[in-house]
Parts: structure tokens; C-alpha cells; sequence
């Protein structure tokens, strides 16, 4: 793997623990869903992700403002990994160019960063409505925005929707081993790599540098 | 196996000289317990070139030094250890613990160097999984079977627990290593040689020698007066097995006042894990059986279990209770 120079967080199952309860809400109200709903938020979400992404086409303002206003209850709700500001900090610090690149609304991310003083450390924020769509296209969008090149950004996250989805747009996606027997089988479909905190990126881009450098 | 070249130097700087060429594709080879095991399952990590220091003079021996302390040559097999009468006479708790190391049969053949610096035991790595020490980018420890070659106290990308045992005998005597590098000589606590997972020269291991590096000798201080010193050691078998959790603890006793103590604990973390809460709290107090209950209560309270590996602190605390009661009696 070639050395790191820049992260693109989701902060759904990357940077803080969310319910799934708001993103199968707005699967039943919006798309009529009537499966049972599941524990984890990460999956829900890129579930409901998948169900956007087949609609192809925007929200009209009514249906844009449920589903905003469930997702501000779910930024609300969720609460952030401890080690997600050390970490950042010292992300930053090492020179890495950190980006929320996420599919949920701007107006949710703008207010997850603000409730948990992340905007220090970002260098952009990527959401599906700068970039016209979900899953790839924030990704793409932060990609492109900032001039990024592929094989030095990660992409982290918890599921099978978020590997491939970094595969997709040539990133590395790395998984967040959040839920040991999840990771278990996510490790099957060969993520790039995996951490266990966030507070290892920083040690896991000095590995990759130390690596490189010794060629 | 793994195909191979073996150089066998004569001396430390030749060999030195070896292992600075080759960079680390090359391995210090002496007992061959662990390294010849990682060449059979052709590791990604094994090594290209063998070092062999076995026909280099002066590392393998036990001698008492002016002070009365004890140097012991890297290269000296776990067997002569156990057989020495002086240090049996000086560190009975040391060759208690080299005595529960493996088995006999491979003590004859494994080194108190090599002991120290083994690699990690976890059964992902020796599988030959593409982990962090194996060339890959995600410990399968940490999601899979942990209940026992893996960390009960955290880690730091690789979560296999640091497998030695004399290391964790070590300590509490204050024992240091010395290492001869192209720089010269160095010396180091026991603790510093062996931090837990580091990244030196682009590879994680559990030690800080590097590649163009060869631990020569370990030097344990004399005893001092009044030290009572004890190994516990639990494992799922008597003989072979690696310990689920170990114990290696001193104390600086005035009749029944502790003034001084070393805990550390091995087999459940990445380092042999040093207990300052309990030593501290062991700091003056009269050593009996109720400052033993709260010194366990005490004990551990950063203890981070996997899945499947919580008991590792039960069983860490459970040695800590019988050493405690060990050293009163």
C-alpha cells in the first residue's frame, strides 16, 4: 500500500455510535420498507443508502425534510468515540489531510462537526448534496474537490457497502473492526486493512511511510 | 521450509557486519525454537539469511560479576540456566521460571536471548495469516478465537500477547541487556528492551533490537537484603504450554513492611505488563493476607479483554493473590 496523505471519514459507524432507529424510519416513511429493523446503525444506514441510490432521483422538498429532520435526531442521539478527537489531532498534526465524505444530509454533518468540535481538523466536508448523490459520490466529490490522489487516501468503515464502495471509487477502504464477529466476516472480502480505534490510523500511516521509505 | 542461507560468523562484529548487509532479511539464528518454526510454516516474515552466532565465543556462559551480581551470556540454553547453582543461590524465583519455560527438551536447544525476543505466538501469524507481523494490515487476533495467545490489556494494531517468560522474572530484579550494535555497546532495562508492539525498521515487533543488533548478555543486579521474590505461572497444560497469565513479583521486605515492589505480570499484553498501581499501593503497607485482597482489588483496572480473553485478568489476579500469599508465608 502506498503511504497515506489523506483520510475520508463517514461519520456513521466511523466516528461516533449511532441508532439505527432514525435511518430505518425514514426507509419505512419514504420507501415503504417493511423489514424488521436491525441493531446496527452502519447497516441500516448504507441499507437505506442502497435505497436512495436505486430511487435515482433527488427528494422533493417534503421528503427532504423528513428525511433531514431524522437525521439531525440521529446526529443528535449519537455519541462519539473517545478516541476520535485524539486521534484526529494527532492525524493532523502528522500532516495528514483529514475529510468528512459522507452521504448523509449537509445539514446533519454541518451539525455533527459542530456538536463535537470537529471542524479544526477537517480540511472539507463532502455530503450528498454537494455531490448529487450517496454511497460513491461524496467520495468522488472530496476526491476531486481537493485534488486527491486514490491509492494515498482511505476510505474507513464498517460494512460490505462501504469496502466496496471504496473500491469502487479506488480507494483503500479500511475497516473499523468494530464488532468483532461483523469484522470477522467483513475480513473475508479483503478490506485493505483494519483497525480496532481509531487512535491506530495514526500508527497504521507510520507503518505504510516506514514501509515505503524502506522500499 | 522456507529456502535459506546460513552464515556463521566468529565473532560479534562479523556478525554484525552480516546483519547490516542483508538488512532485515536476515535473522539472528541461536536456539532456532522459535525461528526454525516460523521457516517451517514459510512465513512472509521469516528471514532469507541465517545468522548463526552458535560458534561465536563469549555469549553463552553464567558468570558473577564484581558486584556480586550475575552477567548470563544471550546465547546460554534455558537448561543450563535451570542447572546453575549460583543462580540458584542468588534468584531461586528466576530459575523457578525458566524451569516452567516449554519443556525440558526444548530448553536443551532454546536461548535466554531468544527467549526474550521471540516472536508472538498468535495462531494467525504461525497459520501463516497476512497480518500486521506477516506482511498484511489487520490483526485477526483482535476479531477472532483471543481466548489465549492475545491481549486482555489493549494493543496497538497487533494484539498478540508478548509470550516470554523470563522477561517477566526479569524485572523484578532489575535485571538490564546488554546489545552490541555498529555504534557499540548499549545497555538497557529489561522493560525498555521488550516496550510491547514498536515499529522498528519498518516491522512491528515486541522488542527494540534492531536489525544490525545482537543482545549479548542480560545482567541482573546482587540480590538485595530482605527480598522475597516468587513466579506463578498458569497454563493449560504442566509442561510445553505458553502461560495464559504469569506473575514475576518482589518485594523489599523490613520485617513485615513492604518497602519496595516489583508486579509484573506476562502472558496478557503486548509487553510483560509492570503493575505500578499495586506497587505503589503495596508502599509501606505490612504484607498479610487482607493487604493481599486489596492489593488485587487494585489490580488491573485497565485491563481491556477481547472477547474472549477476559479470564486472562481473573486468572492475573488469581496468581497475584497466591504470590502475595506465597511471599508471607
Amino acid at each position: 500500500m502506498q503511504t497515506i496523505e489523506a483520510l475520508l471519514l463517514e461519520p456513521v459507524g466511523c466516528l461516533a455510535e449511532f441508532s439505527s432507529t432514525p435511518f430505518h424510519e425514514i426507509a419505512v416513511r419514504l420507501f415503504g420498507r417493511r423489514e424488521k429493523p436491525i441493531s446496527s446503525a452502519s447497516r441500516s444506514y448504507w441499507r437505506l443508502l442502497n435505497l436512495i441510490d436505486a430511487a435515482k432521483k433527488p427528494f422533493d422538498e417534503e421528503k427532504k425534510s423528513i428525511v433531514e429532520t431524522l437525521e439531525v435526531e440521529a446526529v443528535d442521539a449519537a455519541s462519539i468515540y473517545e478516541d476520535v478527537v485524539p486521534a484526529l489531532a494527532e492525524l493532523k498534526s502528522m500532516g495528514i489531510r483529514l475529510f468528512v465524505a459522507s452521504s448523509l444530509s449537509r445539514m446533519a454533518v454541518l451539525k455533527f462537526i459542530e456538536r463535537n468540535s470537529l471542524g479544526e481538523f477537517l480540511s472539507g466536508v463532502h455530503t450528498r448534496d454537494e455531490a448529487g448523490g450517496v454511497k460513491s459520490a461524496p467520495l468522488q466529490s472530496a476526491l476531486d474537490g481537493a485534488s486527491l490522489s486514490r491509492e494515498n487516501t482511505m476510505f474507513l468503515t464498517d460494512t460490505l457497502e462501504g469496502i466496496k464502495t471504496a473500491r469502487c471509487v479506488g480507494v483503500h477502504p479500511i475497516l473499523m473492526m468494530n464488532d468483532p464477529d461483523e469484522a470477522q466476516r467483513l475480513a473475508m472480502h479483503n478490506p485493505a486493512g483494519g483497525v480496532v480505534s481509531l487512535n491506530e490510523i495514526p500508527d497504521f500511516i507510520r507503518v505504510l511511510a516506514a514501509q515505503n521509505q524502506r522500499g | 521450509m522456507k529456502k535459506v542461507s546460513i552464515y556463521r560468523p566468529t565473532t560479534v562484529d562479523e556478525a554484525i557486519q552480516i546483519l547490516s548487509q542483508h538488512g532485515s532479511t536476515a535473522s539472528v539464528y541461536a536456539g532456532g525454537t522459535d525461528l526454525l518454526v516460523r521457516l517451517k510454516n514459510r512465513l512472509e516474515q521469516a528471514p532469507s539469511y541465517l545468522v548463526d552466532i552458535k560458534k561465536i565465543d563469549h555469549l553463552r556462559y553464567i558468570k558473577e560479576d564484581a558486584q556480586g551480581g550475575v552477567e548470563i551470556g544471550a546465547a546460554t540454553k534455558l537448561a543450563e540456566l535451570v542447572d546453575s547453582r549460583l543462580l540458584l543461590e542468588k534468584y531461586p524465583m528466576l530459575v523457578e521460571a525458566i524451569g516452567k519455560i516449554s519443556s525440558p527438551e526444548l530448553r536443551n536447544a532454546s536461548t535466554l536471548g531468544g527467549d526474550l525476543l521471540q516472536e508472538v505466538w498468535c495462531q494467525y501469524l504461525r497459520g501463516g495469516y497476512s497480518c500486521w507481523r506477516n506482511g498484511g494490515y489487520l490483526c485477526y487476533g483482535a476479531i477472532g478465537d483471543n481466548s489465549y495467545y492475545h491481549s486482555a490489556m489493549g494493543g496497538r494494531l497487533c494484539y498478540a500477547v508478548y509470550p516470554g517468560d523470563a522477561a517477566t522474572a526479569l524485572i523484578p530484579f532489575d535485571a538490564r541487556a546488554k546489545l552490541a550494535t555498529p555504534q557499540g555497546e548499549k545497555e538497557l532495562s529489561i522493560e525498555q528492551l521488550v516496550p510491547g508492539d514498536m515499529l522498528v525498521d519498518g516491522k512491528i515487533q515486541s522488542h527494540v533490537v534492531r536489525y544490525n543488533e545482537i543482545l549479548t548478555s542480560v545482567v541482573i543486579p546482587p540480590p538485595r537484603p530482605g527480598v522475597k521474590a516468587s513466579f506463578e505461572k498458569l497454563r493449560p497444560r504442566g509442561v510445553w504450554d505458553f502461560a495464559m497469565a504469569s506473575l514475576g513479583i518482589s518485594l523489599q521486605l523490613r520485617d513485615k513492611t513492604i518497602e519496595d515492589s516489583r508486579v509484573v505480570f506476562g502472558g496478557i499484553s503486548g509487553k510483560p505488563y509492570r503493575e505500578k498501581t499495586v506497587e505503589a499501593f503495596l508502599k509501606g503497607k505490612t504484607l498479610n493476607a487482607e493487604v493481599g485482597e486489596q492489593a488485587v482489588s487494585v489490580a488491573l483496572a485497565d485491563a481491556a479483554p477481547l472477547k474472549y480473553n477476559a479470564t486472562k485478568i481473573d486468572m492475573a489476579k488469581g496468581l497475584l493473590a497466591s504470590g502475595l500469599a506465597r511471599l508471607n508465608t
